[in-house]
């Protein structure tokens, strides 16, 4: 349910970025819902790696470096766990790193931004849904 | 020992994966998807569209009525325009049979609105709401070229601006024998084959030239930034900026290719 909800939310964002580009400052909705529900919890990576390639080539017209990032992210997740511990700031890290990829399609630093601090408070809602569930 | 096969297993994946992005990303998908989003980018521009009629309401009826007059005198002028451009299609369409050229296809001008944008600071990418359009139809703004139109579907069309790499436009300056190409660099142009005679300055606007077909010639392309001599090689390098500004543009002009019918071919008795 929240999978569908998120991925359901990221079109709508998709959708808000290709029709208000450019009258509002927004930032990348999909990319910060998507990475915040791999943040939360890494098993996510089955929709969310489909649903990012999605979102490059909707609004890019290819594949590219925010999809490789965003496919890494979890084996990476994976690594920094049983070598550091699960801890937080390798995820920042890593959320940092994958909004920067934005850079490489051009996106502006507002928006970069906006997509980290959008994507902040998602994760934590996220993380505490998840802790529920498991509950 | 699992944990070896585990982690072993866990690289061999990213590897795979790594690999078939980077295949992919190498390899340009096509402009479908987002041809693909138009009703739901119908949908998010209703309720902006009932807010403008309803903000109506709420002007000023001398406002009202002094933009609808000047709205008139322009549609007054732009059919003076119009006429005027009649009169040169015809006049120039009987000095092409004088001349008996051939094969030089015209151009049917048309308004399309503009739907959506990549979100790039220089959006490379448009959604247009367009009817009766083609592949390569040309798409310009009040200002100069935008690009062309690179898929079409039931009264959509996406647009593949002059920032996109795979664009070359032949350009000129009027008045001078250049033959160059203006070519996207993402957010500049660069102008390629300007020989070193040709004393370019920065401000210079760039004309297409219409070798091709594919652009009518005379539409403003690029204004020229800075001008690079380069020791031992032919061309300078050139660097500039569209002259077109179409990220605030909410309609833009499609120029669509009249297609001459080909001559029947002659039946020898």
């Amino acid at each position: 349910m929240i999978a569908i909800s998120i991925a359901l939310l990221a079109l709508l964002g998709l959708s808000l970025n290709l029709a208000f580009s450019t009258s509002l400052t927004q930032p990348d909705w999909a990319m910060a819902l998507l990475l915040a529900a791999l943040l939360a919890r890494r098993h996510n990576w089955i929709w969310v790696l489909p649903a990012i390639v999605i979102h490059d080539v909707v609004l890019h017209w290819s594949v590219g470096l925010s999809s490789i990032i965003v496919a890494l992210a979890p084996l990476a997740m994976i690594y920094f766990d049983q070598h550091l511990g699960a801890g937080l700031p390798q995820r920042i890290v890593l959320m940092a790193i994958a909004t920067l990829s934005l850079l490489h399609w051009g996106w502006g630093a507002t928006a970069m931004l906006l997509t980290l601090c959008l994507c902040v408070p998602i994760w934590h809602l996220l993380t505490g849904l998840y802790a529920q569930k498991t509950a | 020992m699992q944990n070896v096969r585990h982690r072993y297993r866990l690289w061999l994946i990213g590897m795979m994966i790594f690999a078939a992005l980077f295949v992919s990303a190498r390899l340009s998908i096509g402009s479908w998807p987002m041809l693909a989003t138009w009703p739901a980018l119908e949908a998010l521009h209703t309720p902006v569209q009932w807010w403008q009629e309803f903000s109506l309401w709420f002007s000023d009826k001398q406002k009202l009525q002094a933009d609808y007059l000047a709205f008139r005198k322009q549609a007054e002028q732009q059919a003076s325009l119009i006429q005027e451009a009649n009169s040169l299609r015809e006049e120039n369409r009987q000095l092409r049979s004088i001349l008996d050229i051939a094969g030089i296809t015209g151009y049917r001008w048309h308004a399309a609105k503009v739907r959506g944008r990549s979100p790039e600071t220089m959006s490379q990418r448009i959604l247009l709401q367009v009817h009766g359009v083609s592949k390569d139809d040309v798409i310009v703004s009040s200002e100069g070229l935008v690009g062309v139109v690179d898929s079409t579907s039931a009264g959509h069309a996406t647009v593949r601006t002059i920032f996109d790499a795979s664009l070359a436009v032949p350009v000129t300056i009027s008045g001078t024998s250049l033959a160059a190409l203006a070519r996207g660099q993402g957010e500049s142009l660069s102008i390629d084959f300007v020989p070193e005679e040709f004393v370019l300055k920065s401000g210079q606007v760039l004309y297409t030239s219409g070798a091709g077909g594919l652009f009518p010639p005379g539409i403003a392309v690029a204004r020229i930034n800075s001008v690079t001599n380069v020791p031992g090689e032919l061309f300078v390098k050139v660097s500039a900026d569209p002259v077109a500004h179409w990220q605030r543009d909410n309609w833009l002009a499609v120029a669509s290719h009249l297609h001459q019918p080909k001559s029947q071919p002659q039946t020898s008795p």
